[in-house]
């Protein structure tokens, strides 16, 4: 039945369920790429090859001793028994190398549970490198991102709260900037990043203007769209009648009033804000979760890569129940 | 007990107003003098927001000028109040946060807010108190913390005229204020406005000026002759009514005290008249017909 609604153990036992599934599938795909009959043939082919080399050296010494043999028809009998044994065994020797000379006898692409563990989460989470640079991934790239994503979104919320309640408000400064935001807001912010590099020098205020830069023309717009839409004219008159100056009027009705709004969609521009951010960090960073992805993509070694997967989508479920909390503290009355 | 004409506290002056083509208002004369409860009545669609909208002042007539205690005005102000059908009061503000605000707005600025913490803090408590004593009065003590998503129609209503009374305007506007609401809520809300029209009685009596200025507008003929001490019509259907509508019914209404038995059959007759001189379009006649409010008045002083 549609909108029938469930119980609350239904509920959490299904979101439970998906949870699982997740791991089960996980698990399923790590282990038939993990590949263990490749990996015991690699053996084999190891001991194969010892045993094709003292081949080699009985066959060499067979050759010396025909060759040592006068007559001629015997002689060239066992020579050709032995060329014979020889194309074999260079045969053998060519099948066995490659064998050994496959990738990924250890398969680090899909790592198990063990090596997401032993490899990825520990060596993330204790201090690594050589003596005079020891650190612990985990934290200096968390700090790193996480303060570059905070004050690049706090940044980003007040230009765009700035300006959308402008625009919303006066008709001349919605006339001037509404060109150049719906431009902005449909050429893929992380194509500008480019940009950025050469006109930016890389540090810590790049990130910023570029978490700013990439929520500004989408935020800014639907604030103004949101001033225009969710306060009805007849709340302003009231204001008027009321004794309201213009500015009172901004900041103690329509802000007021469109501040949920605006903490909903500051949501939806997190995801967004920490792509742009882990692509940067990807091309240029020396810190920081997007420059530690790109070492390990690099190496084909994705256990740490799976770990700070995780750890992304944490943050940004942390900065999402992060503002949803803070809705609910500054507006009581807008309900769920 | 009766109104002179002479304490006119809102005045227009020859009012008119269209939008592009269409001809809404026309030939708007109209005093009201302190201490009326006057209702106004009309085809929908007649003009009476637009007409109520001017007077307000947010949206200024094209032609005409509307006064107030002999001052022409074309902006909203602190003296006229206002309360709407919909979105009367700020949904972010507690029943008794929405009384105050107008006080806050009115005698403090941002400035002071803020520099002054202290004393606003102070003056604060003040207007909650006040506030809280206005609600305690419309019967609403009880509520006073609740948002207004969590109020009934009716309570809400009776918060947004609180809101609008703690400003003492000198005119309080009102536009289908009980039109969304049911019929039984309704007669609490007529009986509350008859308490305000008994207190400018009592206050004339003292010799005092009476509080409360007020026009409603109303679709509902029973409750316009029963809250009302006249009552206006507003109409396209008269001569020259393509030009616009005019004001073609001004007489005055029974007044009754709250809670006296409300007696409908006194209404017959005066409906019967409203409906053929605001409301049907085969009965034209010309705008002056039916309106004799001030005459009325005169023959009346005259006589006694
Ligand atoms: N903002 C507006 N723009 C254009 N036409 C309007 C506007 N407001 C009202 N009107 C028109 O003016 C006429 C009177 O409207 P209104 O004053 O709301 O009537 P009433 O309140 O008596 O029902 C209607 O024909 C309506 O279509
Ligand atoms: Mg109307």
């Amino acid at each position: 039945m549609i909108r029938q609604p469930i119980s609350r153990s239904w509920r959490i036992g299904l979101g439970i369920a998906a949870i699982l599934l997740l791991m089960l599938c996980y698990t399923i795909l790590s282990q038939s790429r993990q590949n263990t009959a490749r990996r015991e043939q690699h053996t084999v082919a190891g001991k194969r090859l010892t045993q094709l080399a003292e081949q080699q050296q009985q066959l060499d010494l067979q050759r010396a001793k025909a060759e040592a043999v006068t007559a001629e028809q015997p002689r060239q009998r066992a020579l050709d028994r032995l060329r014979e044994q020889q194309l074999k065994l260079d045969k053998d020797l060519l099948k066995w190398r490659q064998i050994e000379r496959e990738p990924n006898a250890a398969d680090r692409t899909v790592p198990t549970w063990g090596m997401l563990i032993m490899e990825g989460l520990i060596r993330a989470c204790t201090p690594q490198g050589d003596f005079e640079r020891k650190e612990t991934w985990i934290l200096v790239d968390f700090k790193a991102t996480a303060w570059r994503l905070l004050t690049g979104l706090l940044l980003g919320l007040a230009i765009s709260v700035f300006l959308g309640i402008l625009m919303g408000c006066f008709d001349p400064a919605e006339a001037f900037f509404l060109p150049p935001f719906s431009f902005f807001s449909k050429v893929p912010a992380t194509a500008v990043l480019p940009i950025f590099f050469v006109l930016v020098q890389i540090n810590f205020k790049m990130y910023l203007a570029i978490i700013a830069f990439g929520m500004l023309p989408t935020l800014a717009q639907s604030i103004s769209a949101s001033v225009r839409k969710d306060v009805p004219e007849e709340l302003l008159f009231k204001a008027y009648t009321l004794g309201a100056s213009q500015f009172e009027l901004i900041w103690e009705v329509i802000f007021r009033q469109v501040l949920p709004r605006i903490l909903d969609a500051a949501r939806l521009q997190i995801g967004p804000a920490l792509v742009l951010l882990v692509a940067a960090e990807w091309m240029v960073a020396g810190e920081g979760i997007g420059y530690r992805l790109r070492l390990f993509f690099q190496r084909t070694d994705m256990t740490v890569v799976f770990v700070y997967v995780l750890l992304l989508g944490l943050v940004g479920l942390m900065a999402d129940y992060a503002l949803i909390w803070l809705r609910r503290k500054l507006c009581p009355w807008f309900g769920d | 007990m009766v109104a002179s004409r002479d304490d006119i506290v809102l005045e227009c002056r020859d009012l008119g107003h269209w939008f592009g083509s269409n001809k809404v208002l026309n030939g708007i004369n109209l005093q009201i003098s302190r201490g009326q409860i006057v209702a106004l009545v009309g085809p929908s669609g007649s003009g009476k927001s637009t007409l109520l909208r001017a007077i307000l002042g947010t949206h200024p007539p094209r032609t005409g000028e509307v006064l107030m205690d002999g001052a022409s005005y074309r902006s909203p102000h602190r003296d006229r109040g206002i309360v709407y059908q919909r979105y009367s009061l700020l949904p972010f503000l507690t029943a008794q946060q929405n009384v105050a605000f107008g006080l806050k707005l009115d005698q403090t600025s941002l400035a002071f807010r803020c520099f002054q913490f202290w004393e606003w803090a102070k003056l604060k408590t003040e207007h909650m108190d006040q506030a809280a004593e206005l609600l305690d009065r419309v019967g609403l003590s009880a509520a006073k913390d609740q948002y207004p998503s969590e109020l009934s129609g009716g309570m809400r209503q009776r918060v947004a005229i609180a809101q609008a009374l703690i400003m003492r305007p000198k005119l309080l506007l009102l536009d289908e204020p009980f039109g969304a609401l049911d019929e039984a809520t309704r007669e609490d809300l007529q009986v509350m406005l008859l308490k305000l029209y008994s207190e400018n009685v009592e206050a004339r009596a003292k010799g005092e000026q009476p509080p409360y200025t007020i026009l409603i507008v109303t679709h509902e003929l029973n409750e316009a002759l029963y809250v009302s001490d006249r009552v206006l019509g507003l109409s396209q259907y008269h001569h020259g009514g393509s030009e616009g509508a005019a004001i073609v019914y001004d007489k005055a209404a029974p007044v009754y005290r709250p809670h006296a038995p409300k007696e409908l059959s006194d209404f017959v007759a005066q409906k019967e008249e409203l409906l053929k001189a605001v409301f049907s379009d085969e009965v034209i006649q010309h705008h002056s017909e039916y309106v004799s409010f001030w005459e009325d008045r005169e023959k009346l002083t005259v006589d006694a």
